[in-house]
């Protein structure tokens, strides 16, 4: 874990960091990564990775829509928005 | 008469007895939140819509236990109307336009939700020092940190407040500031109560629980709490038992194990004291102790400081801006409303968690890290399954220690992972666990844990009730009185 990883992972979560604060978070990622890195002392072959405690299927249920249409009480929430849309700055010129 | 530190079934008893209104109850609570203000364990107050809600229940008859119960509700989860900010700056102006399916059954069965209580932002801590709310005192000392995330919940229910608490629970945030604040909290099994309107942290580890005084009150509130929910695709379709049925069960004859890899010699000598002390209770009780090993749980921390990071890196890219939530002033395009949001909206050990996950998750490293943790996470499940053909329950003190002084652990990250080292695993393999108070360090209280098998939260609130019945840890106040 390097400077400019930790630069390309700020981007990848679109987080600015603080120029004062860059070395310090460089150093606790490193330590952190170094923490987990005792994970290689565990023999994994031929383990199916457990993604969820219940493994179970996702449940389905029929296309049906069940929701009512609240689109004005959430574009009235939000923190810009129109009569029909939430708002962002312009994307295409 | 005071209302203070008072259960469900003691506040339910004087409402019946018409000792007390269902209005003066609810006044009183916010007048002991108004004296208790110092402890910050609120960040927003429910209190016109809590007391409309005791003058109707007053015109009518209840027949609900937990008609008119004030509960203090973790900012976590989202409340209809009222404001929801997950500890953090992100959402300091979120108004939910709906509850939580947990917070609507506690509802429906009569509770009253006076407030939102602080929080580590977005569950991430376990101090309640990252809320963007400012930390939160615990009761039992000056300075001293109640745990966290669900600090708030904690301490309002250590002060008295209120007789329960909502509380969530990734790697231990119920039952870590339990045992800090000298209260019962317990997590059950994962998928048991609906995740639908809970502020999603690690999804697969997630889990509401409640706190509060005794291991009966905890099961009165899980009754109500837990329901198979279509909105939420984990939510169990599995029967929901009275908890409280079997509570008076004696425990006779049962087996508890006792972790061989958790190597007590590196605590405090009187926190192991306390903790020798609790295994002649319940042997007192009957019980039989037998050693178990689970060969991969020091694995548990490191496994869980990838996944629950790479769950949180996903869950929370939704905080952009864009629908609901802080929005950083006049964006220059949309990449700068991105960042900029989300680096002013976050604090900072929500954004380490962030960028731990984007790295383990990153094309890679991928399966270095988060394939191998899901790896080792199934090793961990699989000691556990091979615990339970052996013992009924498995025991190991909550925490490493006792409630510890705002800013003790310095600035080394990976001092404050370590509080939840023996919470974690069970979170890990979906177990429920709790923690009751067994005793105390130097004046503050500390939690015995008890973890059980799959869907066994009742057999849990049966050894916790057993444990309560003989012992009055769980009845000491830090006012000094005993209840």
């Amino acid at each position: 874990m390097d400077k400019k990883t930790v630069t390309t992972i700020a981007y990848l979560s679109r987080i600015a960091l603080d120029e004062d604060n860059e070395d310090k978070i460089t150093t606790d990622l490193e330590n952190i990564i170094k923490f987990v890195d005792q994970l290689d002392n565990a023999n994994v072959d031929g383990v199916e990775p457990l993604t969820n405690p219940l493994e179970k299927k996702a449940q389905t249920r029929e296309d049906k829509v069940t929701a009512e249409n609240r689109k004005e009480t959430f574009l009235d929430r939000a923190p810009k928005s129109n009569e029909d849309y939430f708002l962002v700055p312009r994307v295409v010129e | 008469m005071s209302i203070q530190y008072k259960s469900i079934k003691d506040l339910n008893n004087m409402l019946l007895s018409k000792e007390i209104s269902h209005k003066e109850l609810i006044t009183e609570t916010f007048a002991l939140i108004e004296s208790k203000k110092n402890l910050n364990a609120f960040i927003t107050l429910n209190k016109d819509a809590a007391i409309e809600k005791a003058v109707l229940l007053d015109r009518k008859k209840n027949e609900s236990m937990l008609a008119g119960i004030p509960i203090a509700q973790k900012d976590l989860f989202c409340t209809k109307d009222l404001r929801t900010t997950c500890g953090s700056n992100m959402l300091s102006t979120f108004i939910p336009p709906y509850s939580a399916t947990v917070i609507s059954n506690l509802e429906n069965a009569g509770c009253i939700s006076v407030g939102k209580t602080n929080m580590d932002e977005f569950a991430m801590g376990s101090s309640n020092e990252t809320s963007f709310y400012g930390n939160v005192e615990n009761p039992w000392g000056v300075n001293l940190v109640p745990g966290g995330s669900s600090g708030g919940s904690a301490s309002a229910v250590a002060s008295g407040i209120v007789p329960a608490a909502t509380g969530t629970d990734t790697g231990g945030s119920i039952r870590q500031p339990a045992s800090l604040c000298g209260i019962t909290g317990l997590k059950p099994t994962y998928g048991r109560i609906s995740r639908w309107g809970m502020i999603a942290f690690a999804s697969s580890l997630d889990q509401a629980g409640p706190m509060a005084r005794t291991a009966e009150d905890c099961g009165i509130l899980l009754n109500e709490m837990c329901s198979h929910d279509i909105k939420d695709t984990t939510s169990l379709n599995e029967h929901i038992p009275d908890f409280t049925k079997n509570i008076n069960q004696p425990i006779k004859g049962m087996k508890i194990g006792i972790v061989k890899e958790f190597d007590l010699s590196k605590l405090d000598n009187e926190v192991v004291k306390v903790f020798e002390e609790s295994k002649k209770y319940y042997e007192s009780l009957g019980a039989e102790f037998i050693e178990i090993s689970l060969p991969n749980i020091s694995l548990s921390v490191p496994t869980y400081y990838v996944v629950a990071p790479a769950e949180c890196s996903s869950n929370l890219s939704r905080f952009d801006g864009v629908k609901f939530g802080k929005r950083c002033e006049d964006p220059k395009n949309l990449e700068d409303l991105y960042i900029r949001t989300r680096s002013e909206g976050f604090g900072d050990e929500v954004k380490r968690r962030i960028l731990i996950g984007s790295y383990v998750l990153s094309a890679g490293f991928y399966d270095a890290y988060y394939k191998k943790a899901q790896q080792v996470r199934r090793l961990i499940k699989n000691d556990f399954d091979e615990a339970f053909l052996k013992v009924d329950v498995l025991m190991s003190p909550t925490t490493r220690g006792a409630a510890f002084e705002a800013g003790s652990k310095g600035s080394d990250p990976i001092q404050m992972y370590l509080e939840d080292l023996f919470t974690i695993p069970a979170n890990l393999a979906g177990l429920p666990a709790l923690s009751i108070p067994n005793g105390f360090v130097d004046s503050k209280p500390i939690g015995l844990q008890l973890i059980g098998n799959f869907l066994e939260e009742s057999k849990l609130l049966q050894f916790a009730h057993s444990f309560q019945q003989i012992t009055d840890f769980h009845l000491k106040t830090p006012s000094g009185e005993n209840i």
